[in-house]
């Protein structure tokens, strides 16, 4: 069973990985929000006019705000539209006619999205360490410790709204219903890990809030994969 | 009594209230090869889509290999190779990486899908498009790959949803002697399918669904007995006298050009019929070309069927 649910998350990591979307997500998007970076007036990122291309603002942080704000979303839709569609196109059938467990199905496809959008986020934050070191401004410890823990914070937000994509692509049966609901409904979930903090059931400590997260994203595949096996398709 | 391999019993399936099937029971023995025919919308693609686990939802009990295909999912999926009725791939896969990803989750060892899977495309005749993407495949080129499939694991029962649409006559000949072969390997297989002659051609018994419900099973010998199909005697005349022969023998209808089909009564002698016919061509000056008993087929079987059924309202 551990090898049917491994050989399919291999399928679809290669799957994803030659699918042009990745194309634009690794290579073509970031590129766009350096050169994006470097045209923004330097008073819009903190700078003082006349402080240069990018103003005061670092790449990185740049790079990071701008991953925070795009890689939840892009991931959700990305699984929920590859799942709806695939539905809808009678793919399923011809796996789940196989002594498989057939959560694995969509189990791997999470796991794929989670993986490429996360490689996406780092290869983003990468390129912005690279501008800012050939600008002459290396990264300092503590630039470098944010860093890291911004690129942790991401996988977070990756993981629960690629869950929450899963979720949807399952439920929804057209393409237009999924969005929909990723954009209005799906948007608003990424608030609940922080929930128990914000009400003061919880520290409000980062790894408090990655576990919680962690448990969302383990409740909602869990109850995809109910409703995934429980589907007539 | 042979056990049966797969059965259903009492099966009815219900749409947003509306019954799609209603009390369907029939059974399939080992090695039999077994054709599911009704007009469209009979409920012949849900009878198939409940046999191979895709819907779960439904009355009455269905078992392969004695495993419930609803509780038992993994037993009855282990017997089973499934062709829907439109086989759907990822776009972004290989002939061969469909093939290999299907097979390796049907537990074929890697060795195996090695031989197995080139020996199938070449085959099907789809081994130049072995490295093609499924995308690019033509209609029936996915039918064929929807088949092969279907038969990489060697599975022990066959179901089949319209195998035959889309695919050339050279590749509805390929399907039979395929379908032929895994009869004589003891492969159960059932099949729906519109093209009567063909289901004529390899089915051991056929099921007639109408409106939800099996109205008939049997050899297809022992369905034209029980409907009393009338006798057609075909006549056709190189010659044709002024006086057509067929006066008072039964109901004549027009066929081809100086053909015609003259329907007998099946109490009726056709040997006597057609001896009064050449005796009264040859006397009105004609002359014979041919003449016969034109055997009924499926065809027949089933229009005749399907008026009946609309005359009963």
């Amino acid at each position: 069973m551990a090898s049917a649910t491994a050989l399919l998350v291999r399928d679809e990591l290669i799957g994803f990985a030659k699918s042009k979307v990745m194309l634009v997500l690794w290579v073509v998007l970031p590129l766009i929000a350096i050169v994006g970076y470097f045209l923004l007036p330097a008073t819009l990122t903190g700078g003082g006019l006349g402080d240069g291309l990018g103003g005061g603002l670092s790449a990185t942080a740049f790079m990071g705000f701008l991953e925070s704000s795009l890689s939840g979303t892009v991931a959700a839709l990305m699984v929920a539209v590859d799942i709806v569609s695939e539905k809808n196109r009678k793919v399923y059938e011809l796996f789940v006619i196989r002594p498989i467990r057939r959560e694995a199905i969509i189990w791997a496809k999470f796991i794929a999205v989670f993986s490429c959008v996360t490689v996406a986020c780092v290869v983003a934050m990468a390129l912005g360490i690279a501008v800012d070191v050939i600008r002459g401004q290396p990264m300092t410890g503590p630039m470098i410790y944010d860093a890291v823990k911004s690129v942790v914070a991401l996988t977070g937000v990756i993981a629960l709204s690629a869950a929450v994509g899963v979720f949807f692509g399952v439920v929804a049966r057209s393409i237009l219903v999924a969005v929909i609901l990723i954009l209005y409904v799906g948007q608003n979930l990424a608030i609940v890990p922080m929930l128990p903090m914000y009400l003061g059931i919880l520290p409000g400590h980062f790894w408090v809030l990655m576990a919680v997260s962690g448990a969302l994203v383990g409740v909602l595949l869990w109850i995809s994969g109910l409703l995934f096996r429980r589907a007539e398709l | 009594m042979v056990a049966s391999l797969v059965q259903l019993r009492g099966v009815t399936k219900r749409f947003y209230g509306q019954p799609v099937l209603s009390d369907v029971s029939f059974d399939i023995a080992p090695g039999e090869v077994f054709g599911y025919i009704g007009p469209n919308g009979a409920g012949k693609t849900t009878t198939l889509k409940i046999l191979a686990g895709l819907i779960t939802k439904f009355e009455g009990e269905v078992t392969i290999g004695g495993a419930n295909v609803v509780t038992e999912r993994d037993k009855t999926h282990a017997l089973l190779g499934f062709l829907p009725q439109s086989a759907g791939f990822q776009n972004w896969r290989t002939v061969e990486s469909a093939l290999d990803t299907l097979g390796a989750l049907s537990g074929v060892p890697s060795a195996t899908r090695a031989k197995r899977i080139p020996e199938l495309l070449e085959r099907f005749g789809l081994s130049e498009a072995r490295t093609k993407k499924v995308k690019q495949l033509s209609g029936g080129m996915t039918q064929k790959l929807g088949l092969i499939q279907a038969l990489l694991h060697d599975p022990k029962v066959l179901v089949l949803d319209e195998p035959l649409e889309g695919l050339d006559p050279p590749s509805r000949k390929l399907l039979k002697d395929i379908i032929r072969e895994r009869q004589r390997a003891g492969t159960t297989v059932l099949f729906s399918s519109h093209i009567l002659s063909d289901v004529e051609d390899v089915a051991d018994r056929v099921g007639i669904l109408n409106a939800g419900k099996i109205a008939t099973s049997g050899s297809i010998r022992e369905l034209m007995t029980a409907f009393g199909l009338p006798i057609e005697i075909e006549v056709d005349l190189a010659v044709v006298p002024e006086t057509l022969p067929f006066d008072g023998l039964g109901t004549v209808t027009p066929h081809k050009p100086d053909q015609w089909r003259l329907e007998v009564p099946t109490s009726g002698d056709a040997d006597a019929i057609i001896h009064t016919l050449i005796e009264r061509t040859l006397a009105a000056g004609g002359r014979i070309r041919k003449i016969g008993v034109a055997e009924p087929d499926l065809d027949d079987l089933f229009a005749q069927y399907i008026t009946r059924s609309a005359a009963r309202g």
